[in-house]
């Protein structure tokens, strides 16, 4: 194979990739960050360290496992670098609010505004157990944690949002 | 967290039926608990709920600008291109060419050092799996299978040795180890077959490291970078000794 057909099947797999995994590779980077503008970034960085590292990818099937490793990386480079603290909810940049401002409605911003405030620790393996599809065991495997840590921030993290709807119904 | 029907009470139940609300476990308990059934549809119910919640809008893919790769098609290896700038008239001209030839040979060096650095930092982010914090050692059968005593001799004084994987590495396989530093995970990439001249430091986006020159070979340790590795260094280089 010469170098420009090698050169157009790595590119080929690469949109491949880009093309199914895009949307969550976006969704999981704008709830790790909760900030659609740094998101974009985000995800335009991974995208670039994907296409330098696709040949270490040998099995497609684990596409979406890797792609998304490499999101959590970059995020947290991305936050290590601008040393980003905590965000204040009464106080939210435009591309922060823009997370919560499309909520199809009421009942679901009120929920979309509660996960939005979970401690990260607890927000992101509910983001991959309901969204992206992985199991406890694969969760522990992404974020570096014992199953059953992952199974506890799971079920405190449903409790709180499961409280916080239960307040909002009573007022 | 149990999850067994026979053992299962209230609190169990709700506390694994609350860490995944697709649980099918516990019927025997539900059967006899409807405060617990009704936990659980009501769980059910909010889980779809967040799920509905999580699905944000995803603006156009905007692809960054994708830099060429180097391959094997369309690079000229060192090799060739010495060969091919090698002037005929080498013994005319001997003075110049040791010169020309010294500066080559430092040029290759730091060519391949620079090389061998950057396939080290990049291998990292091929294997995202390897860098997790456990407790977990490998069994002596995974190491003695990843690092065979025809390569190199390794005890377990270097630390505890979480991950064991053969890895290629500037076309070589060879040992991809990780042992739990102080603050994460720590990298060990032994190369029996990388030999520098002196040691080279590694500076990741949030990595710090180092390759250490050892006899014929050297050996890469990578950590965290707030991770303090010079007693990692010393325990690896104690406790690696290569066999060829």
């Amino acid at each position: 194979m010469n170098s420009s057909s090698t050169d157009a099947a790595r590119r080929q797999k690469f949109d491949r990739l880009v093309v199914v995994f895009h949307s969550d590779m976006y969704r999981y980077a704008a709830w790790l960050c909760r900030d659609k503008a740094i998101a974009e970034d985000v995800v335009q960085e991974a995208l670039l360290r994907a296409w330098k590292s696709l040949d270490a990818l040998r099995d497609e099937a684990a596409a979406k496992h890797w792609l998304l490793t490499i999101v959590r990386r970059e995020n947290a480079r991305y936050f290590e670098r601008r040393r980003l603290e905590t965000v204040d909810i009464d106080n939210l940049t435009a591309s922060q609010s823009a997370l919560l401002a499309e909520a199809p409605d009421e009942e679901l911003n009120e929920l979309r505004e509660a996960i939005y405030e979970l401690e990260d620790d607890y927000r992101e393996p509910l983001v991959l157990q309901v969204m992206m599809g992985y199991s406890t065991r694969e969760i522990a495997e992404m974020m570096g944690l014992k199953q059953g840590a992952v199974l506890t921030r799971l079920h405190r993290a449903r409790l709180r949002l499961k409280d916080n709807v239960a307040q909002v119904e009573q007022e | 967290m149990s999850t067994s029907n026979e053992t299962m009470n209230c609190e169990q139940y709700r506390q694994a039926v609350g860490a995944d609300p697709s649980l099918e476990d516990g019927a025997d308990h539900l059967s006899d608990c409807a405060v617990c059934r009704k936990f659980r549809d009501e769980l059910r119910v909010l889980n779809t709920n967040i799920a509905r919640a999580l699905q944000v809008s995803v603006p156009p893919l905007n692809l960054p600008e994708l830099p060429g790769i180097a391959t094997q098609d369309n690079v000229v290896s060192l090799d060739s291109r010495r060969s091919l700038t090698r002037p005929a008239w080498f013994a005319l001209a001997a003075s110049v060419m040791v010169a020309a030839v010294l500066g080559v040979q430092m040029l290759t060096v730091d060519v391949d050092n620079v090389s061998l650095a950057n396939e080290v930092l990049a291998h990292l982010d091929h294997e995202p799996a390897a860098l997790v914090v456990s407790s977990t050692p490998v069994t002596s059968r995974t190491l003695d299978r990843v690092v065979p005593a025809n390569v190199a001799r390794m005890d377990h004084s270097a630390g505890l040795i979480t991950y064991a994987r053969s890895c290629v590495i500037n076309g070589k396989t060879v040992p991809h180890l990780v042992i739990q530093g102080e603050r994460g995970p720590v990298t060990i990439l032994l190369m029996p077959d990388e030999e520098i001249a002196t040691a080279q430091t590694l500076d990741g986006d949030n990595t710090h490291g180092v390759i250490l020159p050892v006899g014929e070979g050297s050996i890469a340790i990578i950590g965290a970078r707030e991770e303090p590795l010079e007693r990692i260094e010393k325990s690896v280089l104690s406790s690696v000794a290569w066999s060829t």
